[in-house]
């Protein structure tokens, strides 16, 4: 079993999977919104707050969330995911941070450069594929740099429980009922790079542990997970190398795996060009070198089905039936053995190196 | 009695062995799941920290045995690797009481009658423990308990297809829908339609 796949395996009831989210949709077909503050908000990091286009209120979400904005730049559409930050139950405005990739292949450097305040944007609804357990006793949140946006609304989720708990304890002196307890650590480069250290710390007090890398201060992940009380759950964003550190170290102190959780920003990696042959209407689509197969496949008005855009959810998956080179997976849905077998793929952030790949679609 | 279908309710137990990766291991049993700890013990021992907890019952203590296998060939301190109740409620108490002290990497086994696992979950869901975090063997006996649907009384230990419910005295099928919040199987009144009715009783789960 993939990790992956374990963050999507949670079967708490209030987690959207993608089999059951049925609006697929009315999820492509977008909110209209519009840019009203950029603001920098950490060394090469904007944020961006959107309201909708016609004054209504936006839909509600959970912590966790994300939604997709479309980019259209030039002759082209990029779609990227990002965390929602504003609190889940603020419907006036959503707010997204951007960070600009330093080998971008557009978005990034689409929502930098060429995004202004009056803007109109089409995102899609938002969609959370990085919820909390409900029958955690206590949440372990661990993020580091840019990695720290989907844990923005979180915090706000675990404040409110606490703050609806307390006021239900006050009322029904010895009531049971005790929300998770909860803390953040927040590991980034220096505080240049770090976002949102003042607003976190003013929300959080004690409940944020900062760990600056240029003050030498660093984050010792096993000894964090090794003193987590029973029925602790843990979450991770960040850089890969960091997720990796943490779901082995989870496994190795023998974590079940229904209690580790991780979300990994996987931006489709170039590659060289080739061709995508489609067996049931035998139209050939073009791959550029910095395109992903989906994006192609849009922009050639193919309605290839995607929920997530990062290789998590497993909603692009696409039947291989030939190719005449390598296929180069990049998701973290698939099996070791599927991609082994190589005939199945996901057009968002997986690529081949061949002339041509022969889908069944 | 059903047979030939798959009812998706019904659980399925695999048997214990070790979880190697770990900080710690807490083991609940009760009657014949002592049974099913020798086996795990008999098995290449992992390195962390074992705790047993032991109910036994009447017709099976297995107290003589463990004690000699923690402490005889396997060298344990007894005092930390084993404690006997005499009641459910001192059980419970303890495993409350340990559970309370662990951390994450606490990996737990039980073993026992088949309420006596859900019962284990339902104790061990209050640390925020899931029911695929636990690893469980149905020990020996196929009794079930039987949940009345007309009265709510659960019967326990019973071995037939038909049961006589200890609450209301109705003549029950017992069906192979299991509650895992009740811990227990449905049963239904079988002579409802033609009071006195009843099939030849069988004993179906020894
Ligand atoms: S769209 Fe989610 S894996 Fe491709």
């Amino acid at each position: 079993m993939s990790a992956l796949a374990n963050k999507l395996m949670i079967t708490e009831p209030d987690i959207q999977t993608p089999a059951n989210t049925s609006d697929q949709r009315s999820q492509n077909a977008g909110l209209k919104v519009i840019v009203q503050t950029i603001r920098e908000v950490a060394e090469g990091i904007r944020e961006f707050t959107l309201v909708s286009a016609d004054g209504s209120a936006l839909p509600a979400f959970s912590g966790g969330s994300h939604i997709v904005v479309s980019m259209p730049s030039g002759t082209r559409i990029y779609r990227n995911a990002y965390s929602l930050l504003s609190p889940p139950q603020q419907r006036d405005h959503y707010r997204i941070a951007v960070r600009l990739q330093e080998n971008s292949r557009g978005g990034s450097r689409f929502m930098h450069q060429e995004v202004k305040v009056g803007m109109a944007l089409e995102v899609a609804w938002p969609l959370n594929l990085f919820a909390l357990s409900r029958l955690a006793r206590k949440q372990v949140l661990v993020a580091g740099g840019i990695g720290i946006t989907p844990f923005m609304s979180q915090v706000q989720e675990l404040l409110r429980q606490a703050q609806a708990s307390q006021s239900a304890v006050l009322q029904t002196a010895g009531s049971k009922i005790t929300p998770p307890d909860f803390e953040l650590h927040y590991a980034y480069r220096s505080q240049d790079h770090a976002a949102y250290v003042p607003e976190l710390q003013a929300l959080l007090g004690d409940r944020l542990k900062c760990y600056d890398q240029s003050q030498g201060v660093t984050l010792d992940i096993r000894q964090l997970l090794a003193e987590q009380p029973l029925g602790t759950h843990v979450y991770t964003c960040g850089p890969e190398g960091m997720v990796q550190a943490l779901l082995q170290s989870a496994d190795e102190l023998g974590w079940p795996p229904a209690h580790v959780h991780h979300e990994e920003f996987l931006a489709p990696p170039v590659g060289s060009p080739f061709t995508i042959k489609l067996a049931s209407s035998q139209q050939e689509v073009q791959v550029g070198a910095d395109q992903s197969m989906l994006e192609a496949l849009e922009q050639a008005g193919v309605d290839a089905p995607y929920l997530c855009r990062g290789g998590a959810c497993g909603r692009c998956e696409l039947e291989v039936l030939s190719t005449d080179g390598t296929l180069e997976h990049h998701d973290h849905y698939l099996s070791a053995e599927e991609k082994r077998a190589g005939r199945k793929i996901m057009p968002c952030v997986s690529r081949a190196r061949c002339d041509v790949i022969e889908l069944n679609f | 009695m059903q047979a030939g279908y798959w009812i998706r309710s019904k659980p399925i137990y695999g048997g214990l062995q070790w979880q190697h990766k770990a900080q710690a291991h807490v083991i609940i049993a009760s009657g014949e799941g002592g049974r099913a700890v020798l086996r795990l013990l008999q098995q290449q021992l992992p390195p962390q920290a074992i705790k047993v907890l032991y109910l036994p019952e009447a017709q099976a203590d297995h107290s003589h045995a463990l004690r000699h296998m923690l402490q005889d060939v396997l060298g344990l301190d007894l005092a930390s690797a084993l404690s006997r109740h005499d009641t459910a409620a001192a059980l419970w108490l303890a495993l409350d009481e340990v559970l309370t002290a662990s951390r994450m990497g606490t990996r737990i086994y039980a073993a026992g009658d088949e309420a006596f696992l859900w019962q284990v979950a339902a104790q061990a869901a209050l640390h925020g423990v899931l029911n695929a975090d636990i690893m469980r063997e149905q020990a020996a006996s196929l009794a079930r308990a039987v949940y009345c649907v007309h009265c709510k009384t659960i019967s326990h230990h019973v071995n037939t297809n038909i049961a006589t419910c200890s609450g209301c005295q109705r003549q029950l099928l017992v069906r192979d829908h299991f509650s895992r919040r009740l811990g227990a199987y449905m049963g239904l009144m079988i002579d409802a339609e033609e009071p006195g009715n009843v099939p030849d009783i069988l004993e179906i789960y020894p």
